[in-house]
């Protein structure tokens, strides 16, 4: 992977008798850019929990930080240390972090993604506190995570970028600018995303109705009715390159896939793209390298692109940080993205890109009730059963027991399964998911089951507004059998019976739910304790 | 919780249940919902025809409230905004009427069902109804 960690093996030959323990402890130093590293991961749930088992790997010592309702969290009972942040937006107030930082001797600061990840002056008061940012520069940041200096940067290094991006704040300027380009456009707010303020224009005919729907949105969404106009790309794929950089170099690690989405949020992502050719994908690769070094850019990131039905591609924006979907780029390539960020931060120089293999494919399992138009559900985890198997990789920040609460984003596991090929990687992520067994509050898990199931996907036909034309609904259990289990658990074991609609055997309820066996997470007595969902690649 | 085998018709589920509070948790092959208890269920609707309680329909936050007692609606005008996990919901009335009562205020946490604001038929009082205007929709 990178760094061979020489310095460790010269230790172990020369000094055989180190007793096994401190070995254990200290697998450490299998990094040597990695020595006076002490990590604050300023951010919670699945993505904390991903950093700090990396950490442990490395034995690079990690401190996590909690909010009021996370004190139960399992990221806070992973890390070495354990810091109190107060209120519930204390991950967003970068002065608590600092002082989270100073309080317990950090070297550096892991921001995950999300909360102040991308937040340039947060990157830039880090370094200010002479603490290491473990992302790319605040320079980097500004040129590239900011949209309009992201396309001049992406104009500049020869990447093509979407037609259009011109305000329009008249139905005369939009409709001479739409003249230009050609149709089909579309109309977005100039100051906001997520989907508010976007209509799409066929035609010169719809061009009012739809300019003063956009501006109308746009204007109770972000207080601003500014609107860009661009050429629509449709049907687009929603295809995004790896880059890693350490400010000298960079280089690509494939693609992902994250077409399909609901509400403007992933739902499924794989790698490799089912939809491009080879030449695509070099292009893709080379055109997201040419901008990273354009930018001297350090770390990893994420240039998005959407693909058109004739596999035109225009750039959309870089994400300056670890992305969600990384696990699928890891699994193929065989290469922890953490463990790269650190040594990078650190100075070491860029590891040689592995040669990728098989295929990779992720589902998000969202705390959302797909019953009740998918929105957020909350509610105790009363039950928790993840897969364990050849190719299947769980990544989670919950445990049975926990309280899973309104205050953060709805994500609560990302399933990932490898295979040979696509196919195998498919089958595997859809036995994985229907073994998955989360009780307690509404999740999407029947949503990903019959996507990974469709025609549409079977087939790699996928873009980013397939989901919002696929009418799909959950299936309620069969009444009879609904009937039959209330009646198991209201009777137990002793009374299961054979028969129609009769339970045939049962555990019984009343498992203490809330004894510490099961509420204080993995832990052996005398030893490290252990977290099954890290294992990258299952034993293929 | 429990692993239950459940025989219907012939084909055997397995299946994992959990009882929650006012029902139960059921998935079966990775397919997972809640199955309120049927006691719940009937002291529902049947009262609905003068008062309607429009109830939370997620736990979360109630970022703002728009509506005072007495003030009349119509169907779709926003009664409050709630927020969960960074989602925005807009609570709307479902129909025309009177506000009669609002149980919840800016800052609230809010239980999944719980009412935050009861709506009388605006029929009752004429005054009322002749500024009601009906939604076109």
């Amino acid at each position: 992977m990178t760094a061979r960690r020489p310095a460790s093996r010269a230790h172990r030959s020369a000094d055989t008798k180190a007793p096994a323990r401190s070995a254990a402890r200290s697998p450490a130093k299998a990094s040597p850019a990695l020595d006076r590293a002490r990590v604050l991961v300023a951010n919670r749930g699945e993505i904390a929990c991903r950093v700090l088992h990396t950490l442990r790997a490395l034995g690079v010592p990690g401190i996590a930080v909690y909010t009021d309702a996370d004190r139960e969290a399992p990221h806070r009972w992973l890390a070495d240390e354990a810091h109190a942040l107060g209120a519930n937006d204390g991950y967003l107030d970068p002065e608590r972090l600092l002082a989270a930082a100073r309080e317990t001797s950090a070297t550096a600061i892991h921001p995950g993604y999300g909360f102040l990840s991308q937040n340039a002056a947060f990157a830039q008061a880090v370094a200010d506190s002479g603490l290491v940012f473990v992302g790319p520069s605040p320079a980097a940041m500004r040129a590239l995570g900011e949209k309009r200096s992201a396309r001049a940067t992406a104009e500049r290094a020869g990447v093509p970028v979407i037609p259009g991006a011109a305000e329009c704040n008249t139905v005369a300027i939009a409709t001479e600018a739409a003249r230009r380009i050609g149709y089909p456009v579309l109309l977005k707010a100039a100051g906001g995303g997520g989907g508010k303020g976007m209509r799409r224009v066929v035609g010169a005919g719809e061009m009012a109705t739809a300019f003063a729907a956009a501006q109308r949105e746009a204007r109770a969404a972000f207080a601003d009715d500014r609107l860009l106009i661009e050429k629509l790309i449709h049907p687009a794929r929603h295809v995004e390159v790896q880059i890693l950089g350490d400010g000298r170099d960079a280089i690509a690690l494939g693609e992902r896939e994250c077409s399909l989405q609901r509400r403007y949020q992933k739902v499924i992502e794989e790698s490799p793209s089912p939809g491009i050719s080879d030449g695509t994908r070099r292009a893709l690769g080379e055109a997201a390298v040419a901008l990273a070094r354009g930018a001297k850019y350090a770390n990893a990131g994420t240039v998005e692109f959407l693909v058109g039905p004739d596999e035109e591609f225009a750039f959309l924006e870089v994400n300056t940080r670890l992305q969600v979907e990384h696990p699928v780029t890891e699994l193929r390539f065989g290469i922890d993205l953490v463990r790269v960020q650190l040594e990078v931060a650190y100075g070491a120089p860029l590891p040689s890109p592995p040669p990728p293999r098989g295929h990779a494919i992720e589902a998000r399992i969202y705390a959302e009730d797909p019953a009740r138009e998918f929105l957020p559900a909350s509610g105790r985890i009363l039950h928790l059963e993840w897969p364990h198997r050849p190719g299947v990789r769980i990544d989670t920040g919950v445990a049975e027991g926990q309280d899973v609460t309104p205050f953060f984003d709805p994500l609560l596991a990302k399933v990932i399964a490898w295979g040979e090929d696509r196919e195998e990687a498919r089958q595997r992520l859809i036995a994985a998911l229907a073994d998955t067994v989360l009780l307690g509050l509404a999740t999407n898990q029947s949503f990903l089951l019959d996507i990974l199931a469709s025609d549409f996907f079977v087939r790699g036909e996928t873009h980013t507004t397939t989901l919002e034309g696929w009418s799909w609904a959950p299936e309620p259990a069969p009444p009879a059998l609904v009937e039959a289990v209330r009646k198991a658990l209201r009777t137990g074991p002793a009374n299961g019976g054979q028969g129609s609609g009769a339970p045939r055997d049962g555990l019984g309820p009343g498992r203490d739910l809330f004894s510490p066996w099961r509420s204080l997470g993995p832990f052996r007595i005398g030893g490290e304790a252990t977290d099954p969902s890290t294992d990258p690649r299952g034993s293929r | 919780m429990s692993w239950i085998a459940i025989e219907v018709d012939g084909k055997v589920h397995r299946v994992a249940a959990a009882r929650g509070r006012d029902g139960i948790w059921i998935s079966i092959g990775g397919r997972s919902a809640f199955y309120p208890d049927p006691r719940r269920q009937s002291t529902g609707p049947g009262s609905a025809a003068i008062h309607d309680e429009i109830r939370a329909p997620m736990t979360g936050k109630v970022v703002a409230v728009h509506v005072q007692v007495g003030e009349a609606v119509t169907e779709g005008t926003l009664l409050a905004i709630l927020e969960a996990m960074k989602m925005e919901y807009r609570l709307v009335a479902p129909r025309a009427g009177l506000v009669e009562a609002v149980h919840c205020r800016a800052g609230d946490l809010v239980d999944l069902g719980l009412p935050l604001v009861r709506l009388m038929e605006s029929a009752s009082d004429p005054s009322i109804t002749g500024s009601t205007t009906e939604s076109p929709q």
